[in-house]
Order: structure tokens, then C-alpha cells, then sequence
């Protein structure tokens, strides 16, 4: 098969070619020269995203084993040999800690200093969940009438190469979740790893400065179908998930039932699954005040509906019970969302069951209750 | 692309203050802002942080603030004078909308300092600007010396039936005394009044039994509610009810679409 859209000719916003195996090193050294580069890094035993600047500090070669509240890593041949990092681009978006607004005290008048600015920023290898979580936090914060400044300026710029995955771990259920395991769209550039080679998809013209200079082969009908055998690998591979028909109106309808008192005896309400989730947007407002009471800045810190004080109105607080707080979770994540937003909340990413200190599993707790 | 940082506040200045009652101001704040009745301002206090704030009224050229001290924020908007000058943001939320009372009674149930919400749609019914039958208006205050606006009982009272029971009152108090509910069952209601109320969770929900009773149905009632709040825009989810944002969605909400939300506990 030739290459799709405007043949080989370059600058086309849809087109695939071939890229050999050691020219990803050339891709990523322009990558580095055009954007800031935040991408998986192996860091203390795990892969987490942070900045990169050489292609030596990425985490290729490693594997991630991962089940409920258990993570591990392996050394495997290859370069895209792991899913997605335990964190996500919501450390890059919505930092935990973000200075809203800086307010200084002025011959007895506040001024204000707004803060929101942003490098031109290259995410390099974004998985499928997770290009799925940013066009839902996308719709959190640009919304009119009130586009959040901080994410928009953020976002606006961001490159993104995304990167198909070759496996699936045992908390993986993007399937389930209609968003995966193969990107389809959101990106600038996405890879394929294949025996031999990579696909590579352009999907925008300033893709092409990234791609100056590399030469690209074309695809063939053979890359192709085995690119459509690693996708359905992977697919297969994730045994276990969630039954997303009729689930809302389920859940809807079973929100007094006994399991989430349950649930509730064994969460340790530590926050952590909100924290690793890339679509868990919530956030508390501190204010930080210079010791001379000149200077006050508006952070804007992660916060859960875990957290005891989440939603108290005047020191009462309507969600005591840790039951409740769960429930307020895996009702907005799998039912309200839908009503706000139009899509679930959850993008199957595992994130919350691999790093729940006791091991619940969401896809097991929603079974349970919609099933009930 | 310009875009405007939805935190950054405005100056206004303070026109006016009136102590209402040991904790408790009402402020006029000078402003051109556009705003409508049931919705509220984003109130900031320098190195302390926000409160949402309904805004109770408006004249020409200010907005009305009433602050209650019981958190850091509000004890701190408190001490304000005038002169002084005040900053926020907003205003948000949506609105009572009163169309819906036209060609009907208007029944506006207040309980506390939810009278601070329902004040300003109750002075633009009895305005004699649109079509309602007749405006009623329930005012349940805990206490006496609690009692809010009380130099404007007077001019309420001669163009609607304002009337206010109080739980516990003090040894002078002549008025009824009990719950505002009472003062519901004691009334003959047509049956499709339209509810407007703003007051605490429980008086919200008692007030809705009652007038069940009394033949109106959850369609015809609108609450205000009031919930944790830190952006106001609908991304932080702390006033989340529901599927609703009580910040964007609401505060005003018609009952029957809170209903399973509102009377199921710790939602």
C-alpha cells in the first residue's frame, strides 16, 4: 500500500510512512530543539513523566508489571516496551501547585499580577487513555464562558507524539472503555512500534518541522495488517473491565445499596486514585501570604473528593462517611460525568487500581453495584 | 489569543454599611456591573481568601452584600467600613427567573439568612412591574436578634403579605413564634403558587413536605442552595450535587430536578 493522503509528498496534515528504528534518535534530537520535552523518565524504581533532554533518559527497555496495588519493573529489549508512566500530563496541565493570581498591597490598593504563561512544550509519548483524558479535561477548562486561563495557555502550544501500546497490563481496561488501545486522534504525530520499523502518522503541518530531515519510508500493506495484529494483542489481552452499556441509568438507580458501605470499610480515603487519575480535575484554593503581609499569591493545589474537608459548608460537612466519599467518585466518574460532560469519566488507564494502597479495584466495585 | 483569567477581582467601593446584628453587615458596594437576582459575588479578603456571597440587592450604581462572620473570610469582610474598599469577582450563577410566577401567587419561604437570597426577587415582585397575582413571603428567623432588614418590614409589609416567626425569641418578640413551616400550614395556598426559598438543607426539605401536602407539586418550587465553593466556574467540584455544579448550574435549582440528590443523604 503507498502512503496515504497527499502520497509522499511532505506537509500533508494526514500521512504515513515508515521510520527506521534508530532514527527515533534524530526524531526526538529535533523534537528537543523545537519544545521543551516532557516525557517518561525512569525515576526511583518507576516511570513518571518529567523533563527530558537527551533520548538516554527516557525508559525504553523497561517493562511495567502491573495489578491491583502492585507495580514492578523489567529490563525487555525494544524502545516503546511500557505503557503509559504512573502519572500523567495532569502534572503538566494542572500542576499540583499553580499560582492562580499574585496580589500585592499598593498605597492601600491591591494590584494583581497574573501569572499564566507557558514554553512551547512537546508531551512525547502520550498513550491512548490518556489522549482520551485530555480531550475530557479539555472540556472541563475551556469552557465558555470561562475558559481557564492557566490550562489554556498550556495547552495551546502543546505538541503531542503519541505512541501506540504493544501490551497491556492486568489494571489496563481502555477497551472497556472505548478509548484504546490505539490512539486515533488528538496528536501531532503518533508511532507505531513494529518488528522492524515504526509507523509513523503526521497528523498536522508543523509536524513536519520535527520530521525535517529523517527519512521516511513507505508503508506497506504488510506494516499495516501487523499493526492491526498488535491492536488486537492488545485488545484481547485485557480480560477484565467494565460493561459500559445501560451503566448510568444502573448506577443511577442503585446509589442506596449496602456495597459502598462496604467499599467503604476498606478505602483508606488516602486520595491517592484521584491523585493518579488523568481526568480527576478538583481543586482547593490556598492563599500564601509573604510574612510582611505585602504579598499574597492564590495557589491553586490538587485536591479530592477523598478529603475530609471536600465538602463542608460552614465545618459541616455533608460527606462524612468514607462510604459516601466513594460513592460521590465512582458516581461522578462513571454517571455524573456523562450528564456534565457527555462522555465517562474514567478512561480505563488502571491508574487507581494500581496504586490503591489496598488493592480496590474500580472495575470490580462498578461491576458489583451495577450488577446488584 | 487574549484571554481573561476568570480569578482576577474587581475594585468596589463601599458605599455604605449597616450592621444588621452582632455578626452580621450588610454592605453597599459601588459598581456598573450587570448582575440579576440569585446570583453572587466571589467576596475576597487579602491573604484569607473567598466566600460566595448572594447578592441581596441592588440600587442604582451599588450591589448589596450581606456578611455573616462565621468563617475566617467572612469575619474578616465584617470589619470593613466605609470607605473601605472591597474586592471580588462574579457575579455568577444563574437566576430566579420570575416569569415563572406570572399569572400565579408567588409563595417566597426565607429561612435565616437565606432571607439575603430571596430579598432582591421579592422586592422586584412587589415592584407592581409584573403580572403576579399575589406575592406572600414566609421569614423563619432562629432568634430575634438574628432578624435581617428589619427597617424595611415596614414598606414590605404594605405591598405584599410579609410575614416572620421566630424559634426562639427574646422577651419582648410580640410576633408568632415556631417554624416557618407553621406559618405554611397556616395558609391557604392556591394550587399552583410558584415557591422561590432560600434557607438551611433541612428547613429546604420540610418546607417542601408541607407544601406537598398542601397540594403543590415539586415542579412548582425552586430552591436556592448553598454549597462549598472554591472556583465558581464550574471545574473545582466542590458544590457538586448530582451531576449539578450548585456554582454554574445554580444556586437556583427547580426541586424536582435536585429532588433524589438533595434528600438522599451525604450526596
Amino acid at each position: 500500500m503507498e502512503s496515504k493522503g497527499k502520497d509522499k509528498e511532505r506537509g500533508g496534515n494526514y500521512w504515513l510512512g515508515t521510520l527506521e528504528k534508530n532514527s527515533i534518535e534524530d526524531l526526538f534530537k529535533n523534537l528537543t530543539k523545537l519544545y521543551k520535552v516532557y516525557a517518561p523518565k525512569l525515576k526511583d524504581g518507576f516511570i513518571s513523566y518529567d523533563w527530558v533532554s537527551s533520548i538516554h533518559e527516557l525508559s525504553f527497555g523497561y517493562r511495567n508489571h502491573e495489578s491491583p496495588g502492585y507495580y514492578s519493573l523489567e529490563r525487555q529489549e525494544g524502545y516503546f516496551t511500557y505503557t503509559h508512566p504512573v502519572d500523567s500530563f495532569k502534572k503538566l496541565l494542572r500542576p499540583s501547585e499553580e499560582v492562580l493570581l499574585t496580589i500585592k498591597i499598593k498605597n492601600n490598593r491591591i494590584v494583581f499580577e497574573d501569572s499564566a504563561q507557558a514554553d512551547k512544550v512537546a508531551l512525547f509519548d502520550v498513550r491512548s487513555c490518556d489522549l482520551s483524558a485530555l480531550k475530557i479535561m479539555d472540556k472541563v477548562y475551556l469552557n465558555a464562558p470561562y475558559r481557564d486561563k492557566h490550562y489554556e495557555t498550556k495547552r495551546e502550544n502543546l505538541f503531542i507524539v503519541a505512541v501506540d501500546c504493544a501490551f497491556a497490563t492486568k489494571t489496563c481496561f481502555c477497551s472497556y472503555m472505548n478509548t484504546g488501545p490505539h490512539c486515533k486522534e488528538g496528536f501531532d504525530i503518533l508511532l507505531t512500534e513494529l518488528e522492524d520499523v515504526f509507523i509513523v502518522q503526521v497528523a498536522s503541518s508543523r509536524a513536519w518541522e520535527v520530521l525535517e530531515g529523517i527519512p521516511l519510508g513507505a508503508v506497506t500493506e504488510k506494516h499495516m495488517e501487523e499493526k492491526r495484529a498488535i491492536e488486537e494483542r492488545v485488545r484481547e489481552s485485557m480480560k477484565f473491565g467494565v460493561n459500559t452499556q445501560g451503566l448510568r441509568d444502573a448506577l443511577y438507580s442503585k446509589m442506596d445499596i449496602e456495597h459502598y458501605e462496604n467499599v467503604g470499610k476498606r478505602c483508606l480515603a488516602c486520595t491517592s486514585c484521584t491523585q493518579v487519575c488523568p481526568t480527576c480535575f478538583c481543586f482547593d484554593i490556598v492563599e500564601i501570604t509573604d510574612t510582611d503581609l505585602t504579598t499574597s499569591r492564590r495557589v491553586r493545589v490538587w485536591d479530592s473528593c477523598f478529603s475530609p474537608s471536600f465538602a463542608t459548608v460552614h465545618r459541616f460537612n455533608i460527606r462524612e462517611s468514607v462510604a459516601s466519599r466513594y460513592r460521590q467518585w465512582l458516581m461522578h466518574k462513571f454517571a455524573y460525568w456523562i450528564d456534565q460532560f457527555g462522555s465517562f469519566g474514567c478512561v480505563g488507564c488502571g491508574r487507581c487500581i494500581t496504586w490503591c494502597p489496598v488493592g480496590i479495584d474500580i472495575r470490580e466495585e462498578v461491576s458489583r453495584v451495577a450488577g446488584s | 489569543m487574549q484571554v481573561l483569567n476568570p480569578y482576577t477581582l474587581k475594585e468596589g467601593y463601599i458605599e455604605k454599611v449597616i450592621k444588621e446584628s452582632e455578626n452580621t453587615y450588610t454592605f453597599h458596594i459601588r459598581t456598573q456591573e450587570q448582575a440579576f437576582p440569585g446570583q453572587y459575588n466571589m467576596l475576597y479578603a487579602f491573604g484569607i481568601g473567598e466566600s460566595p456571597i448572594t447578592i441581596a440587592s441592588k440600587g442604582s450604581g451599588y450591589v448589596v452584600h450581606t456578611v455573616r462572620a462565621v468563617g475566617d473570610v467572612t469575619r474578616h469582610l465584617d470589619s470593613l467600613k466605609e470607605g473601605d474598599l472591597l474586592y471580588y469577582r462574579g457575579p455568577y450563577g444563574n437566576t430566579w427567573d420570575i416569569e415563572k410566577a406570572y399569572n400565579r401567587d408567588l409563595l417566597i419561604i426565607s429561612g435565616g439568612l437565606g432571607l439575603a437570597a430571596t430579598r432582591w426577587i421579592f422586592e422586584e415582585a412587589i415592584k407592581g412591574t409584573h403580572p403576579i397575582k399575589k406575592v406572600i413571603h414566609l421569614y423563619g428567623s432562629k432568634d430575634t436578634q438574628s432578624l435581617l432588614y428589619t427597617y424595611l418590614y415596614e414598606q414590605w409589609a404594605k405591598r405584599a403579605h410579609f410575614e416572620i416567626i421566630v424559634n426562639s425569641p427574646s422577651k419582648e418578640w410580640k410576633g408568632k413564634v415556631g417554624f416557618v413551616t407553621d406559618l405554611i400550614r397556616d395558609m391557604s395556598l392556591s394550587e399552583n403558587t410558584i415557591v422561590f426559598m432560600c434557607g438551611p438543607d433541612p428547613m429546604v426539605k420540610a418546607c417542601k413536605d408541607v407544601l406537598r401536602e398542601k397540594g403543590v407539586t415539586e415542579e412548582n418550587i425552586y430552591a436556592s442552595l448553598e454549597r462549598h465553593m472554591k472556583c465558581s466556574v464550574g471545574t473545582c467540584g466542590h458544590c457538586m450535587i448530582g451531576p449539578y455544579f450548585v456554582c454554574k448550574d445554580g444556586p437556583v435549582f427547580r426541586y424536582d430536578t435536585i429532588k433524589e440528590f438533595f434528600e438522599r443523604k451525604e450526596v
